[in-house]
């Protein structure tokens, strides 16, 4: 395959990373890579952690080195707010403000929106909104977007996305959306200080309409930034919808650059994800659903706060290797499901030990995923991961992920 | 991290605690050596970290072994029992394999640390009822509120649960005073209970030659010669049976006998301040629980003193400057300080992080400010029974504690920020129609949208010229 040949002659634009494809399933879009970072290389497909405010929901980050992250979210939006931009720049960005000697992408800030809709305005100058904090109201640029994100220093930098729900009615607002998020990429590109240490990703937006999908992935592709994301999804839409705007979009992406969906998510979500030849996801849920005390497992989610756990003396998750799973005898602490139970909501410590395995549970399942790709089984390893997830019973499958992974060459309900 | 003392598991003396150095006969700063199989060697004085539900709070089993020094935890039995007495407590039914400890197996405590259990938290929380003791049991908090523990049952379950050192049952009244007709119920109950616990644990060992914890003596609250049958039996039938004393209030240990001095004294009378364990390390005391270490990290307090005092205090003019104890973190002139929490600290928090992030991460109310805290703080504590010890060695402690004293302000300072979210045992109910233990971190804005004025939102087309005029925001350029 090659990539896709741009009509438009631009000069290369500056990159801070290289992206070497390691392998490509035969069958499905799947795609395994190295990608090398400012902070060093990581693995594609990859999972990224959210530690929202510098900080992943209380693990130090020799805890999340120990889940083998090599890359983690930090939020715009929140560090914008505190500790600041000037705070920021005193200290030299969230790297050292968190000592995390890794990768660090930060999204645009734009994807609050979504959540402050109500809230927020937006015009062609940027987004208006109030601070959570304490209701300032503030105005959020993508020149300013840009320059927080330069004095966060992250190494991947998201540019600001016109983002509205996509379940939104309104076909014209969606199509405003999408062309304005064209034009704020023309000036997040202009306002980047540091193309050469801070790499802009672009976002694909167009609500779920795949024609708008389309013209925006060609008006993106052509300004040649070093990565590009699609956005706007993980917004309640139907799975089914999702899948479809992945699958057209990763159809005219070039081959050689990385692709992030955002705020994916589920673990069945990201199988079928890869399927679809995305690269990169990034979710809140393990962690947060760590503090409401549920395990994410190869047969499913277990809430550990249900009073059946209270005599259960397995592991978490049995099999795991997570510092939390594993027995003692291999280095690890053992945690028995009925620990879990013990000091679900009643002490912290709980819901670390559980976002500890929560988060080894995503970033061992894409390291799978990635070799089976480089293996050429992808196609099985989906099947079988559908298959221990609902025990076999194949009639529980998702109707949206059968028929995603139908439309790659992938069959999981029938034989073969 | 804190050089650890020479600690090897393969010198074992043969005795369990042997005293190394006493300055003087009765209440003296004394130096000692506590010794379990299979577990550090301890020199003391030294302390006890302190748990809740089985973790020293905020901090995780993994970060315990790597980030801390810490030695050994003391656990209370009521954090593990709420499910009794109607069910079984889900940890009386655990047996892991290899015969190995159920206690420690299920809270991942280290192998080599030193594990102590007794029926309550240290501090305990007072019970309601006024006389919340019966007969043949005491009052206990679990996370579902006040229940009775049997002493027959305790016995049981700490036989069972194979702690190194297990608290035996008193009738401590916590937060009131004994008068001399309750004194003498105690005295009695306290004798039956601890005769009937020693009892089993000889049938046990007949039975089964089980491995056993070292069982240490609660003394009542008041002075031995108030409780002088209870000393009688400690020192007669039950002697051989006694590894050590738990100690509920100073005045027990004011006319301790002779014959009990050899035997290690844990301390249960919770000081308040590092004062507060130079005055206990004073009268004698070994092994220490200290809760003003979580309730510092709580408060957003990084631990800063020394010992002996580093620095002379600061002379300003004719009048001395007291040092503060600690370093409130929570203000906002940390926020670019990329200096250490405490100076000269060598631990995991000081050295990989610095002010300005414990400062933004209380700021937000991230959980990992506490854990870094509580790490930190740890082992500042740990420095400071380390130099405790060297002190005794070198025959200085008086002068030192004197110099810690005249350096360092006698009360921890105040916090200026709110703790982490109130946890169970840290509330206590008022009643019916209290309010919520936890504020919102976070309110719904319609309110404050309701209160600006109609001009701070101008409508969708207007353009940042617009914005700018209403002094909305400010163009970014």
């Amino acid at each position: 395959m090659s990539a896709p040949e741009d009509d438009m002659v631009l000069l290369p634009r500056p990159s801070a990373l290289t992206f070497d494809l390691v392998a490509k399933c035969t069958t499905t879009k799947a795609r395994a890579a190295v990608l090398t970072l400012p902070h060093g290389k990581v693995q594609l497909p990859m999972f990224m952690p959210v530690a929202t405010q510098a900080s992943l929901k209380g693990l130090t980050p020799k805890q999340l080195e120990e889940t083998s992250c090599r890359l983690c979210l930090n939020n715009t939006y929140h560090l914008g707010l505190k500790p600041g931009q000037k705070t920021l720049d005193a200290i030299g960005g969230a790297h050292k403000l968190q000592s995390w000697p890794h990768n660090i992408l930060t999204d645009s800030g734009g994807f609050q929106m979504v959540s402050l809709l109500e809230l927020a305005q937006v015009t062609e100058e940027g987004v208006r909104f109030l601070s959570p904090h304490d209701g300032t109201p503030m105005l959020l640029t993508p020149e300013h977007s840009i320059s927080l994100q330069n004095s966060i220093g992250s190494d991947i930098i998201m540019q600001l996305d016109d983002v509205i729900a996509t379940t939104s009615p309104d076909h014209a607002r969606i199509e405003e959306a999408m062309h304005r998020s064209v034009r704020w990429l023309d000036r997040c590109i202009e306002a980047h200080e540091k193309p050469d240490s801070q790499n802009l990703f672009c976002i694909i937006q167009g609500g779920l309409d795949l024609e708008l999908r389309k013209e925006c992935c060609k008006e993106m592709v052509a300004r040649d930034t070093p990565g590009i994301a699609i956005g706007g999804l993980s917004g309640g839409e139907a799975k089914a919808e999702y899948c479809k705007v992945v699958d057209t979009c990763t159809d005219l992406l070039p081959d050689h650059k990385p692709r992030y969906v955002m705020g994916v998510g589920y673990p069945e979500d990201i199988v079928v994800s890869i399927a679809l030849g995305a690269d990169m996801f990034d979710c809140v849920w393990p962690t947060r659903t760590a503090r409401f005390g549920n395990a994410i497992t190869n047969s499913g989610v277990f809430n550990l706060k249900n009073a059946a756990y209270a005599y259960d003396f397995r592991p978490v998750d049995e099999g795991c290797t997570c510092t939390c799973c594993r027995p003692p005898s291999e280095g690890g602490l053992g945690i028995t499901r009925a620990y879990i139970h013990h000091t679900a909501a009643k002490e912290t410590a709980g819901a670390h030990l559980l976002s500890i395995h929560n988060v080894h549970y995503l970033l061992d399942l894409v390291r799978r995923a990635r070799e089976a790709i480089i293996e050429q089984r992808y196609p099985a390893f989906a099947k079988d991961y559908f298959n221990t997830l609902y025990a076999g019973q194949t009639e529980k499958y998702p109707r949206w992920a059968v028929d995603a992974l139908m439309g790659v060459g992938v069959d999981i309900v029938g034989g073969g | 991290m804190a050089p650890s003392e020479p600690h090897s598991l393969a010198q074992l003396p043969d005795e369990m605690f042997s005293i190394i150095k006493a300055a003087g006969n009765g209440l003296a700063p004394r130096l000692g050596r506590l010794s379990l199989p299979g577990r550090n060697v301890i020199e003391t004085p030294h302390y006890l970290a302190i748990t809740s539900r089985g973790v020293v709070p905020h901090v995780t089993q993994d970060t315990y072994v790597r980030d801390t020094n810490i030695s050994g935890v003391y656990v209370g039995l009521e954090d593990f029992i709420e499910r009794g007495p109607a069910q079984v407590p889900p940890i009386y039914k655990f047996n892991p394999p290899d015969g190995a400890s159920p206690l420690r197996c299920f809270i991942a405590l280290p192998e080599n640390s030193l594990l102590v259990l007794g029926a309550r938290r240290t501090p305990p929380v007072a019970a309601p009822s006024a006389n919340p003791n019966r007969t043949d049991s005491i009052a206990v908090c679990t996370a579902v509120g006040f229940k009775t523990l049997r002493a027959v049952d305790y016995a049981n379950a700490v036989e069972h649960l194979q702690p190194d050192i297990v608290v035996g049952l008193g009738d401590v009244p916590h937060g009131r005073s004994l008068g001399s007709k309750r004194i003498e119920k105690a005295t009695d109950r306290t004798i039956q209970w601890m005769s009937d616990h020693v009892q089993s644990r000889r049938e046990e060992v007949k039975e089964h030659n089980a491995k056993q914890a070292k069982l240490f003596a609660p003394l009542l609250p008041v002075s031995c010669l108030n409780q002088q049958y209870y000393i009688d039996s400690l020192t007669g039938e039950l002697a051989d049976e006694v590894s050590g004393l738990a100690i509920y209030d100073l005045i027990s240990v004011g006319d301790l006998p002779e014959a009990l001095q050899h035997l290690p004294r844990l301390d249960l009378t919770a000081p308040q301040t590092p004062h507060e364990v130079l005055q206990r390390i004073a009268l004698g005391m070994d092994i220490l629980t200290l809760p003003f270490v979580t309730a510092a990290t709580d408060a957003g307090i990084a631990l800063s003193f020394t010992f002996p005092a580093r620095t002379a205090s600061v002379t300003n003019g004719s009048h001395t400057e007291v040092l503060p104890l600690g370093t409130d973190m929570w203000p906002a002139h940390h926020a670019i300080d990329v200096s250490p929490l405490a100076e000269g600290c060598d631990c995991y928090s000081c050295t990989n992080h610095h002010r300005a992030y414990l400062q933004h991460l209380l700021a937000v109310k991230e959980m990992l400010a506490w854990v870094l805290l509580q790490i930190h703080n740890h082992s500042v504590i740990d420095r400071f029974f380390q130099a405790i010890r060297q002190s005794i060695k070198d025959t200085t402690f008086v002068e030192d504690a004197e110099a810690f004293r005249n350096t360092y302000d006698s009360a921890m300072p105040e916090s200026t920020g709110l703790g982490p979210r109130i946890r169970g045992y840290q509330f206590k109910s008022e009643g019916r129609g209290e309010s919520k233990k936890n504020k919102a971190p976070f309110g719904r804005l319609h309110e404050v949208k309701e209160k600006l004025p109609d001009s701070a939102l101008p409508n969708a087309d207007a353009g940042a010229d617009v914005l700018e005029e209403h002094g909305f925001a400010e163009k970014q350029q």
